[in-house]
């Protein structure tokens, strides 16, 4: 069966210079939570903006159940990018309003559930709001999906450890279980517990895909200590 | 799609432009009520001085109202589609057609309401300056009665000839510039994204380009339309004993066909770039 995600012979160049993907392939299945893995540069961000339209590949391509990124793979993918993205003037509940026109699968009742237990008000503005609670916002419109594959950028970058495991616990408690969690991070202790499946990547390329049990068996070590082992400067 | 993306924009936008629009109709109610000041006649110059500052202030609020509405909207465009705001743009179910379509249309209409809120204005202004005139000079109200009563007679004139014309004309260009003045800003701001790492110089860069474009263009025609103009036995005496309405109106379609055709370029122009080089960083 193919995978949820198959990226071929992906390549991209910033401005004709710089190689940020080189040649990459890859498949992503479906039910999992995946740690994208690899340091500054290597290439996370770039592969996820390419698998959200944000960017056009120099070379190769990206196939989201067999469909090039555009309108109908973004209602299947429910995005997180590593900052702020939502307009600052918005209240809380015009994000949920919003959400709900345009992604049939937002479940509203879930996103003020979730701001509830939270003690976030859904008349509350944006721009009134600290950045991490932002980031909490941010979360919880895009947890609050059913999406078949979560593509979260450092989700749990810049925030506290207690907001660390509330983050990771909304993932691992909203998702839904046959759709894919794509989580890219450089904190992987914090998330290793919650990983079924790691792909490492340098130079723009993949360089080891597999499962957690696998190296915890085979390498005898952690993934953050495997990481450490393959990424040593 | 297009339906909720307009719901949304409109919702969002519609604030700053009506404030703006607020302003200068009471900016207009206070210049027209100048004129019920008995400071005219004073003596000391500061009194009408003020008087006319007010008025001054009106015509500033008239393009602030225009250019504002065009900043606005120039800035808004540019962080929905291409700061960080653009990765929730770009990652809604919709086609890069629809965000286009969408910015367009909400801009355009906005510029619209711009324009004709600084005829409505000119309008309230002269309403309020002659109800304000009229107590003070008995035979005013009868004499602007008669000289609007006497409109239509004018109209037959031959000095009027090709008025209707000439008005449609002047329609024609302000519906289509409300358009290209917002494909402008939107094809150079999308433009300027291709100089990556000085966006903003380049869509400023890419405005001026723009308009030096259609400066060229509209000459070219121009040129050889006024000397056809100029050299035909119509025209020999056209402003000593004929209406000036038919030698102007071909100047104002010959605008409005060349904005049309920008601003269609443009538009084209903006999709590609938009579908084909988006780089959001």
């Amino acid at each position: 069966m193919n995978g949820l995600v198959e990226v071929i012979n992906l390549t991209k160049f910033y401005e004709k210079r710089k190689m940020a993907l080189d040649h990459m392939n890859l498949t992503i299945p479906r039910g999992k939570i995946i740690g994208l893995l690899g340091p500054n540069g290597s290439g996370k961000t770039t592969l996820i903006k390419l698998m959200n339209g944000l960017l056009e590949a120099t070379e190769g391509e990206i196939l989201i159940n067999g469909r090039r990124p555009g309108p109908e793979t973004k209602n299947q993918i429910s995005y997180l990018p590593e900052r702020t993205y939502f307009q600052n003037s918005m209240q809380v509940n015009e994000l949920i309003s919003f959400f709900s026109d345009f992604y049939k699968d937002f479940r509203p009742e879930r996103a003020r559930q979730m701001l509830a237990n939270l003690n976030i008000s859904e008349n509350a503005r944006l721009k009134t709001l600290s950045k991490g609670t932002k980031e909490k916002v941010q979360l919880i419109m895009v947890m609050s999906r059913e999406a078949q594959l979560y593509v979260l950028d450092e989700p749990i970058a810049g925030v506290d450890p207690a907001a660390r495991d509330y983050i990771l616990r909304t993932i691992i408690t909203n998702y839904n279980e046959n759709a894919t969690v794509l989580l890219s991070t450089h904190l992987i202790s914090d998330i290793e517990k919650v990983l079924d499946e790691v792909i490492f990547i340098r130079n723009g390329r993949v360089v080891l895909q597999d499962t957690v049990e696998n190296i915890r068996e085979y390498k005898g070590k952690s993934v953050d200590a495997y990481f450490r082992e393959v990424f040593a400067c | 799609m297009l339906g909720k993306l307009l719901k949304h924009e409109w919702k969002t936008v519609w604030k700053v432009p009506v404030l703006l629009i607020v302003i200068l109709m009471i900016t207009a109610v206070l210049a027209g009520l100048t004129f019920a000041l008995p400071i005219w006649d004073s003596e000391w110059v500061g009194l009408p001085l003020s008087g006319m500052m007010l008025i001054l202030m009106f015509y500033f609020a008239m393009i602030a109202v225009t250019l504002g509405i065009q900043i606005y909207f120039a800035v808004r465009y540019y962080k929905n589609m291409f700061t960080d705001e653009g990765y929730l743009t770009h990652t809604l179910p919709v086609t890069s057609r629809q965000l286009l379509l969408n910015k367009t249309i909400t801009m355009s209409l906005w510029n619209l309401i711009a324009i004709l809120s600084v005829v409505v204005s000119i309008f309230v202004f002269c309403s309020v300056m002659i109800l304000a005139l009229a107590p003070k000079d008995s035979s005013f109200a009868r004499d602007l009665m008669e000289a609007v009563g006497a409109w239509p007679e004018a109209l037959k004139s031959p000095y009027m000839d090709g008025f209707e014309g000439f008005c449609i004309g002047i329609l024609c260009m302000i519906l289509v510039s409300a358009f290209s003045g917002s494909m402008m800003v939107i094809g150079a701001i999308t433009l300027g994204q291709m100089v990556r790492r000085h966006r903003i110089l380049g869509a400023i860069g890419a405005y001026i380009g723009f308009t030096f474009v259609i400066q060229i263009f509209t000459t070219v025609f121009l040129i050889p339309m006024m000397v056809k103009m100029s050299t035909s036995p119509y025209y020999d005496n056209a402003f000593e004993a004929q209406s000036p309405f038919p030698f102007m109106t071909p100047f104002y379609f010959l605008v409005t066909g060349v904005s049309l055709v920008v601003g269609i370029g443009l538009y084209f122009m903006s999709e590609y770039l938009i579908q084909h080089k988006l780089e959001l960083e």
